[in-house]
């Protein structure tokens, strides 16, 4: 009986050691990370769409280092603990050369510890906490916003724009709620505009207790920092005590109030409801955003709506002009080629910072858009240059 | 017979020993990740498998051994070396205080009373963002100055044989009689003198005690502690790994860990889909096969000599 217990234990062994061969690549693998399932699974579905539009365009466009890329992703379901062993897994067990992509802050802050570790470049996609670029790695770039900069760019001046007097921030408790929440408020103060904070349960679904508070302030703006459906949530109660139309909600993520499902969650309360973006299809800053929009329409049969649809599709192009530059797919060489990178995008044109200190370091921040829903209908606000309507009130 | 068990057992861990000279950085993670489970599954089988006390929160106490040592890092500077024996002390001592609050409690009021605490103590590690990070991820300090797969994969390797030896040498002494005893019928174990509450006190406090060593050491390993380790999703796993390798044997929860922890590997393209699988799993071998694979292979072995 004992024998066969230990012959048991070395067949296991065996299998798993036997089965994990190396099969030489004839593709180069550069891995995505990013929620494919959890309350933001929806981000992981835009990513894949985006990587499919990008991947084609790069193979059809000789591909990397002469060979297809192919690009494996592997889902962190938003969580830290996961992100860091599906980060380690992408580089040990299916050899990439380049990680990119992710969605989440916390996730990301724990991956770019990985990054680090392993030597491995990364390019975060959509994860905006400021500490990723600002702990200066080597190895880790951001091609996407960066709370700093949305909250200073964006958030603050359309605020101090409409002419709002009274704010509510809402944030969750995650790396990015957190951070975007204390800067807003630090922009606000700054301002002189009158604000408080609170603070959710990132998955909590019942936010009546957080409504009364935020009632009894009577503010004109509630920024939420909600992301997944938890948002939509809170946009749907809001809708129920009142709360708005009165006062405005802006989503500061934008994606979730973007996603199929939000308007049969929130109902007619999502209407006047405003949101973060990086994309409208009446601001496209360049040839490759009207591009990406006929290609994605042609491949899925549909407009695209959520912006990480195209961020991730940037990320991967400015991944596969990085290692065609530095012609190898050496680590140390693919930063010098990134710290390099002048390449046009669908956001416009990518050049990262190189000034050591701050949270600029690595880091290209796309210019971002405030956008209202009215009557289903998508209307540019804010910056002026690229309005295409005025904020509505009722 | 007993020199053969040794000597089978020197081999086996010899193996071990060398082990990661033939793994890939890769393989090495999956190995320090199976010994993790081992300690798990091995120290719950502890308490439900010979003492019959079938407890849903031990994760809850990996995430008391980890969370211990892992805030004791960062909010205190303490090395995790000594941080890790604080977390197993502290463990123990939730474990005897559960142990105490569950003494008149059986079946399934004790089941629905450990959840409760893990539950609980879910809340608190999420509600408590600013001092565990909540489900941000509390990063933490690692045990060694220089990152190094293989010097982990020992370090989880010695942590894995100590844990399994306590076992070992508690299901084969007195102690383990007096479990077995318990678990079959309290009232005739206390009628034959057996000190019933001080048996089922020390099998929470000690079982709690491995799995925040377990945690301790894992959370240390992964730099980063998460309300992931104390998740029921953590507790169900270790409860099919248990459950499919053999619940009540010793080996069997060691065959359970390396099996599980394998297979998730390779299914883990389907996501969440992947614990569906391993609870289809579990029912079919509850159904099927209760004693699990060891039980399987012990029937087997049992045909084969009779024929």
């Amino acid at each position: 009986m004992k024998k066969s217990m230990v012959c048991m234990v070395f067949v296991v062994l065996l299998i798993f050691i036997g089965s994990a061969g190396f099969v030489a690549a004839e593709t180069l693998k550069i891995g995505v990370v990013g929620p494919r399932t959890g309350t933001a699974a929806a981000t992981g579905k835009s990513f894949t769409e985006g990587i499919k539009l990008a991947t084609d365009y790069v193979n059809a466009h000789g591909g990397v280092l002469g060979k297809k890329m192919e690009v494996v992703f592997e889902d962190t379901a938003g969580s830290p603990d996961k992100a860091a062993s599906g980060f380690e897994r992408l580089v040990t067990r299916d050899n990439v050369v380049m990680v990119l992509g992710e969605s989440h802050s916390s996730a990301a802050l724990a991956e770019i510890e990985v990054a680090n570790r392993l030597k491995i470049p990364f390019i975060v996609a959509e994860a905006w906490a400021d500490p990723i670029t600002a702990k200066n790695y080597k190895f880790v770039f951001r091609a996407g916003p960066s709370n700093s900069g949305v909250v200073n760019e964006t958030i603050a001046k359309w605020v101090i724009h409409e002419g709002f007097k009274k704010a509510y921030i809402v944030a969750e408790n995650t790396d990015w709620g957190l951070g975007i929440g204390k800067l807003c408020e630090k922009a606000l103060n700054a301002a002189g505009i009158a604000n408080k904070t609170v603070v959710t349960e990132r998955k909590g679904q019942d936010h009546y207790t957080e409504l009364a508070k935020i009632k009894a302030f009577n503010p004109d703006v509630i920024l939420a920092f909600v992301y997944g459906t938890g948002l939509h949530y809170f946009v749907a109660q809001a809708g129920e005590v009142h709360l708005t139309p009165k006062a405005i909600i802006l989503d500061g993520a934008g994606p979730p109030s973007l996603w199929p499902d939000f308007w049969n969650n929130v109902g007619d309360y999502g209407n006047l409801e405003c949101l973060v973006s990086s994309m409208h299809k009446d601001v496209e800053l360049t040839k490759l955003a009207t591009l990406f929009r006929k290609n994605y329409e042609k491949e899925f049969g549909k407009a695209p709506t959520d912006y990480k649809s195209r961020s991730i599709f940037d990320v991967v192009l400015i991944a596969a002009d990085a290692i065609n530059r530095a012609g190898t797919t050496d680590a140390n060489a693919l930063v010098d080629a990134l710290e390099k990178t002048s390449l046009t995008v669908t956001r416009g044109q990518v050049a990262f910072g190189t000034t050591k200190g701050g949270p600029e370091y690595h880091q290209w921040m796309p210019p971002m858009l405030v956008i209202q829903w009215q009557d289903k209908n998508q209307i540019v606000l804010y910056p002026p240059a690229g309005a295409t309507g005025s904020l509505k009130h009722k | 017979m007993k020199n053969t068990k040794v000597i089978l057992a020197c081999i086996i861990v010899g193996l071990f020993g060398i082990l990661p000279l033939g793994l890939n950085v890769y393989q090495q993670h999956v190995m320090i990740v199976c010994l993790f489970y081992v300690m798990m599954s091995a120290s719950w089988n502890l308490l439900a498998g010979y003492t019959g006390q079938v407890s849903f929160a031990h994760a809850a106490f990996a995430g008391i051994g980890a969370y211990t040592s892992g805030i004791l890092a960062v909010k205190a500077g303490l090395s995790p070396w000594l941080g890790i024996p604080l977390g197993v002390l502290f463990a123990a001592v939730i474990g005897f205080g559960v142990g105490l609050l569950c003494l008149k409690m059986g079946g399934i009021y004790l089941s629905l009373t450990t959840l409760g605490v893990s539950e609980i103590f879910h809340i608190i590690i999420n509600n408590e963002y600013e001092i565990t990070r909540g489900t941000m991820g509390l990063q933490v300090p690692g045990l060694l100055v220089e990152y190094s797969k293989t010097g982990y994969f020992y370090i989880m390797l010695v942590t894995a044989i100590v844990s399994l030896l306590v076992i070992y040498w508690m299901i084969h002494s007195n102690i383990g009689l007096n479990f077995r005893a318990v678990q079959n019928d309290e009232k005739a174990a206390a009628s034959l003198g057996v000190d019933v509450i001080r048996i089922r006190v020390l099998a929470f406090t000690v079982s709690s005690a491995l799995a925040g060593l377990a945690g301790g050491v894992y959370g240390h390993y992964l730099l980063l502690i998460t309300p992931e380790i104390p998740s029921l999703d953590q507790q169900f796993l270790v409860l099919s790994m248990t459950i499919i390798g053999g619940m009540g044997s010793f080996i069997g929860p060691i065959i359970g860990a390396f099996t599980l922890e394998i297979l998730s590997e390779y299914i883990r393209g389907y996501g969440e889909y992947h614990v569906l699988v391993f609870g289809l799993i579990a029912l079919s071998m509850a159904r099927f096969a209760p004693n699990g694979v060891v039980g399987l292979v012990q029937a087997g072995w049992a045909k084969r000599s009779t024929s």
